[in-house]
Order: structure tokens, then C-alpha cells, then sequence
């Protein structure tokens, strides 16, 4: 029974992100009052990505892709998805923070052996925004993890379950709050959508990914956009009972970030750091404080 | 509106500085100086001090009948002119007349076989493009230009492509349409 | 529109992928291409058929040139035209790239675009309404259904012929050849 959550929870994990995907772009045809491409419109590309012919630019390229796409599988092993969690191991939330790093980390190398200056512009966009959003995540995460008193995902969702929400136990709302602020910048959507920036730096790290490339690439987004939004459904929306009602709570927070990102245009990298450092950051300390000294 | 009290002041003004320059003003207003080539680089700083500030174009006009090649230099100006160079760049006042916001022509005549010029970049630095564009065009060199060197153009042609001289039909000719078309068959 | 046709994807695949997701590379040559917002935006929304621009020509499948091309933008296009994955699709947009259009006897301009890079079809008009670029689009789903859109597979055929004639416009290319032994054979 293990064995086949193992291998089902990637491929749930994919279908849902290309999904979200499909979906997103044509909610952001909807509100821009177009029609939009069909759902399925990302399966197609990608099938047209992978019968494509590629041009490697190096054994790093093809090797930082998987690298990072290993990396986004390993972490959604150990996210639960209502109820269901593959690899409910004691350090649950460590493995998490520690896998989350390789994704980018993987597109990083791939992305610059290519050595096109867009893609290098893009990584380094991408690392200051990770230093942007890491420090108020980190705290969040320090604030949950040292309120529910453990370190296990599965841990923290069933103690979460009791009140429904972490919004709805008193020293948490402020991580809660903190963690919404900063979710655009860790799904890579406008306002913080500088790392790939089609009109600016053409695709930033994905610029030189041709054929079966940039059809794992695309892979990995759907992924990354996954773990995403379930790891913010998991740490502070209490997961779910059961699948469907979490893949529900999934699909509200996509419809918060897509509202984000319609309304918003894109921010300078400096600017999206100034703003990442500020007021998320001073939230989650606050919260983290009220955590500490109020207790449980 | 002919011989507008402004341009009159400038008319005389130059007139009494300067021997080798024409001055005429058109029905409209607008003062023409015709300048011969030594001359040009003194009468713009001089029409740059009295507040004409800002140069709008250099411009070239291929005079092939004449055997000459005009160089037009089209100064406006911003500020209020008549204050002179001590009114500290300050815009038009609300209710001001507008119509001291006036250009001024400026034409120099080069002979058309070497044509040469000094450059106007110490005077004016916006010049720099215009010239560069004109030399490529028009084969005139700027002395003292810091680089001439190709601005719009991918390739060499042997008569500047903006010449009247220039035969267009049969350069496409020559070059463009002698490229064979893909033989497919073989 | 067969996108919705289960039998036609279990047949052919990837004529099916490749016919709806041709996305255009971001490139602006002359007029032409101011009609390329209103068409990727809210009055013609091409992107319900999958058509939508590309950054990179890496991610690209179509390359519209919209307008006159002169002999700096020529390299660009061979370029750029080079760089894109097979199978590629070029469209000729504007009367400008088939005989010169109004630049016909231009110093500076290319007459044929056709002699330089192989072009699947071709949008004539001068400008051509973005309702002209949906009618290219399917005629591109025709062509690509009865394979007949093989611009990519003529510039490997004939690839010494274009590259010869790409240099006796531009003069030595600074880019090696593409495709090393047809040039040889």
C-alpha cells in the first residue's frame, strides 16, 4: 500500500499542478476578458516540448533539470495531501525546508551552463528573491513548529485539525497573516515576478531550455507550483481529512494568488526584497514572540 | 507677424558681430542664417548663449545641381529668449505669448566633392547621433568626431546611399536581385 | 478547429501537439508587428488556439516576420531562425517580405525573404488585419496535417544554397554553419 502512495503521490502531484496550470491561465483570460486557451492546453505543450529536437548545451544542463525535478519529487513524498502522506517520518518539516532548496539550486546550475546573460540575470533575481522570502518563512515555520511543540508535518496538521485553521488559534494568526504575504513571492507570481520576466530578460533561467528541456522544466513548474500552495494549505489551512477537500482549500489559495497576480504589475528585485524584509518579516517576528511567550 | 521683435533684435545683432553670414526672415517669422563653414561653430555658441539652447536636429540637404551639400542645424529653445542667458533656464510664465518659442535655421554649404566640417559637439553634445547619421548618409566628415563609425548601416556602399547620385534601382538590382532563388529540384 | 476530436490525437499525435501550441518568438521587424498586440490580447485572443509569443526562440515553433526586412535585421532573422527547435514554422507577414512591398528599390532592404530562410507560407497585404494571422494560423493546421509545412526540412535539404545566398548579401557570417555536411556534400 506504501509502495503505491509512493508512486501515485508525484504523478497526483503532477496532474494537479498541470492542472493548476491550465487553470491558471485561463482564470487570467477570464479576468482579462478573453476566452483563454483550453485546460488541457499545458499537456499539449508539453507533448510538443518532448517531440521537439533539444539542443544540450552540456551534461550539467540535462543533469540540473533532474536534479531538480528529483528534488520537488522528494518533497512531495513527504507532503501530506489529505490524509495521505507517503513518508510520515518524525523530521518531517526539516526534509521539506532542507528538498525545497534543490529545485531552484537544480535550475540554477543547468541555467547558467548555458551561459546565456538572461539566464544568468534570472538566477541571481531568483537567489535574492529566495533570501527575500526565506527569512519571514523561516520565522513562520519556527513560530508553527515551536507552537504545535514538533517537527512533523503530519504532526502539525492533525494538531491543526482540532481548530479547523492556524488562522483560528490566537499566536498563529500573525504567521498566518505573514505566510499570505509572502506566498506570491514563493510562487513566483507577480508582483515578484522577476525571475522569469518574459518582456524583460526573455524567461530569465528557462531562456536557452529547448525541446525535451524545457518540457521538464515545464514539468518541474507544475510541481513547484504543487508544493507550493499544499505546503501553505498544510502549515497554516489545517490540510484535510481527505483528498478532495484539500485539493478544494488548494484551489482557493490558487484563486488568491492568480487575483494577486492580475491586479498587480511586476516589481523590481530591490524593491520586492525591501518590501519581502519589511512587513512579512516584522509580522512573523512579532508572531514568533507572541508564540514563545504565550505558549500552547 | 514679419520680422517679429525678437528675431529683429537677434537679425541686427548678428549682423553688426558678423561679416561673412546672411540673415533673412521669412514671412512667418523665422530667421534664416546662411554661414559660411569657418563661421558656424562661433555662431551657434553665440546663438547658444543668447538662449537658443537646445539643438533639434542637424540635418543635410544634397544640392547636386550646385555641386554643394547644406547642412541645416535646426536650434529652438526652451526658456524665454528675450531674458538672455541670465534668466536661469526658467520656463514659460502662464499667459506668456508663445510665440517666442520660435526655431532658427542655421546652413552652412560644403562643396560636394570633400565635403568637410568642424564638429558641433563641443557646442552642442546632442550632435554626436546626427552626425555620425549624416556621415554614414551623406559622406560628409565631421572633424574632431570621436567616432565615425557606422551607425544604421550593415555594408559598405561606394556613393552614401542618401546622395542624389545614389541609383537605388540599380543597386537592388545589382545586389538584391541577383541573389539566386532556392533551386529546389536539385 | 479538430482540437476536440479524441480519434485524431490517437492517430497523429504530434502533428496535433505541434498544430496547437505554435508559439511565435517575440520578434519585431518593421510595421507589421503593431498588430500583433491587439491580436495576442483581449479583442482576437489567440491564445484559445494555442497561439501565444514566445520570449525566446528556443521555446518557439512559429516565427512571423512582420514586415520589411532590412539587411542588419536580415542576420538577426537567420539567426534567430536558426536557434529555434525543429519542426519550425515561418510565416511571411506583410507584402514587404515577399517582393519588397513599398521598399521595393530601398538601399538598405531585402526584396525576397525567401531566398534567405524557407517561409511555410505567406500573409499578403499591406497591413494585413490580425483576422489575416487567424487565417494563416489554419492554413499553417492544414499544411502541418498533410506535412506539407516543411520549411525546416528544405533548409537542411538545401542548406548550402540559403547559406551561399545569406552570404553574398551579408558578407562572411560570423556564425559557423548550422548543418556541417550538407555544406560539404
Amino acid at each position: 500500500m506504501r509502495i503505491l502512495w509512493l508512486v501515485l503521490s508525484p504523478l497526483i502531484a503532477l496532474a494537479v499542478g498541470l492542472f493548476f496550470l491550465g487553470l491558471s491561465r485561463r482564470v487570467m483570460a477570464r479576468i482579462h476578458w478573453r476566452y483563454g486557451p483550453p485546460l488541457y492546453q499545458p499537456l499539449i505543450e508539453i507533448f510538443r516540448y518532448f517531440t521537439q529536437k533539444g539542443s544540450s548545451h552540456g551534461v550539467l544542463f540535462g543533469l540540473g533539470i533532474v536534479l531538480s525535478l528529483a528534488g520537488s519529487i522528494v518533497v512531495i513524498l513527504f507532503l501530506p495531501f489529505g490524509g495521505i502522506c507517503s513518508m510520515s517520518g518524525s523530521g518531517g518539516m526539516l526534509v521539506v525546508l532542507y528538498m525545497m532548496l534543490l529545485a531552484p539550486l537544480g535550475i540554477a546550475l543547468s541555467g547558467g551552463e548555458a551561459a546565456n546573460p538572461n539566464a544568468s540575470i534570472g538566477i541571481s533575481r531568483k537567489l535574492m528573491l529566495a533570501l527575500g522570502y526565506e527569512l519571514p518563512f523561516l520565522l513562520i515555520v519556527l513560530a508553527i513548529m515551536t507552537h504545535y511543540d514538533t517537527i512533523s508535518l503530519v504532526d502539525i496538521v492533525s494538531a491543526q485539525r482540532e481548530t479547523a485553521s492556524a488562522f483560528a488559534s490566537f499566536p498563529l494568526v500573525l504567521s498566518g497573516i505573514a505566510y499570505l504575504l509572502i506566498l506570491p513571492a514563493m510562487l513566483g507570481m507577480r508582483p515578484f515576478e522577476v525571475v522569469h520576466a518574459p518582456q524583460e530578460i526573455s524567461s530569465g533561467p528557462i531562456a536557452e531550455y529547448s525541446g525535451p528541456y524545457l518540457g521538464l522544466v515545464t514539468i518541474q513548474h507544475a510541481l513547484t507550483t504543487f508544493i507550493g500552495i499544499s505546503l501553505f494549505v498544510n502549515l497554516v489551512w489545517g490540510g484535510a481529512g481527505n483528498p478532495f477537500v484539500f485539493f478544494l482549500k488548494m484551489l482557493v489559495v490558487l484563486a488568491f494568488g492568480l487575483f494577486v497576480n492580475a491586479a498587480f504589475p511586476r516589481l523590481r528585485v530591490e524593491q520586492a526584497v525591501r518590501y519581502l524584509w519589511r512587513w512579512p518579516t516584522l509580522i512573523a517576528f512579532v508572531g514568533l514572540i507572541l508564540v514563545v511567550t504565550l505558549g500552547r | 507677424m514679419n520680422d517679429s521683435p525678437m528675431n529683429g533684435q537677434l537679425k541686427k545683432k548678428l549682423d553688426s558681430v558678423f561679416r561673412d553670414i546672411e540673415t533673412d526672415v521669412s514671412d512667418d517669422g523665422r530667421l534664416t542664417i546662411h554661414a559660411t563653414k569657418e563661421s558656424v561653430l562661433t555662431v551657434l555658441s553665440l546663438l547658444k548663449d543668447e538662449g537658443w539652447s537646445f539643438l533639434q536636429l542637424v540635418s543635410c540637404v544634397d544640392w547636386i545641381k550646385q555641386d554643394e551639400i547644406e547642412i541645416v542645424y535646426v536650434l529652438s529653445s526652451y526658456v524665454g529668449v528675450e531674458d538672455g542667458p541670465d534668466a536661469k533656464g526658467e520656463p514659460y510664465a502662464k499667459g506668456e505669448p508663445d510665440a517666442k518659442r520660435e526655431s532658427i535655421l542655421l546652413k552652412t554649404r560644403l562643396p560636394r566633392s570633400e565635403p568637410s566640417v568642424l564638429t558641433a559637439i563641443h557646442v552642442f553634445a546632442n550632435a554626436e547621433p546626427y552626425e555620425r547619421e549624416i556621415h554614414e548618409l551623406f559622406g560628409v566628415h565631421f572633424e574632431g568626431h570621436p567616432r565615425l563609425t557606422p551607425l544604421f548601416l550593415d555594408r559598405e556602399y561606394k556613393i552614401p546611399p542618401f546622395r542624389k547620385d545614389f541609383d537605388t534601382e540599380q543597386y537592388v538590382k545589382d545586389v538584391f536581385d541577383s541573389v539566386p532563388p532556392i533551386d529546389e529540384e536539385s | 478547429m479538430d482540437r476536440n476530436q479524441l480519434t485524431k490525437w490517437f492517430k497523429a499525435p504530434t502533428k496535433m501537439a505541434h498544430k496547437y501550441s505554435l508559439h511565435a518568438v517575440y520578434f519585431c521587424t518593421g510595421c507589421g508587428v503593431i498588430e500583433i498586440p491587439p491580436t495576442i490580447t483581449a479583442r482576437w485572443d489567440a491564445e484559445r488556439f494555442g497561439v501565444i509569443p514566445a520570449a525566446t526562440p528556443r521555446h518557439a515553433n512559429l516565427f512571423l516576420i512582420t514586415g520589411y526586412v532590412s539587411v542588419k535585421t536580415l542576420r538577426a532573422v537567420i539567426r534567430t531562425y536558426e536557434q529555434m527547435p525543429e519542426p519550425k514554422f515561418t510565416v511571411g507577414f506583410g507584402s514587404c517580405p515577399i517582393n519588397g512591398g513599398m521598399y521595393w528599390d530601398s538601399y538598405n532592404t531585402i526584396n525576397q525573404l525567401d531566398k534567405y530562410i524557407p517561409i511555410d507560407g505567406w500573409i499578403a497585404g499591406c497591413m494585413p488585419r490580425p483576422e489575416a494571422i487567424f487565417v494563416a494560423v489554419t492554413h499553417l493546421w492544414t499544411l502541418i496535417d498533410k506535412d506539407m509545412a516543411d520549411g525546416y526540412k528544405r533548409y537542411r535539404k538545401h542548406y548550402a544554397q540559403y547559406r551561399a545566398n545569406q552570404e553574398q548579401v551579408l558578407g562572411e557570417l560570423e556564425w559557423p554553419p548550422l548543418f556541417q555536411s550538407e555544406r560539404e556534400g
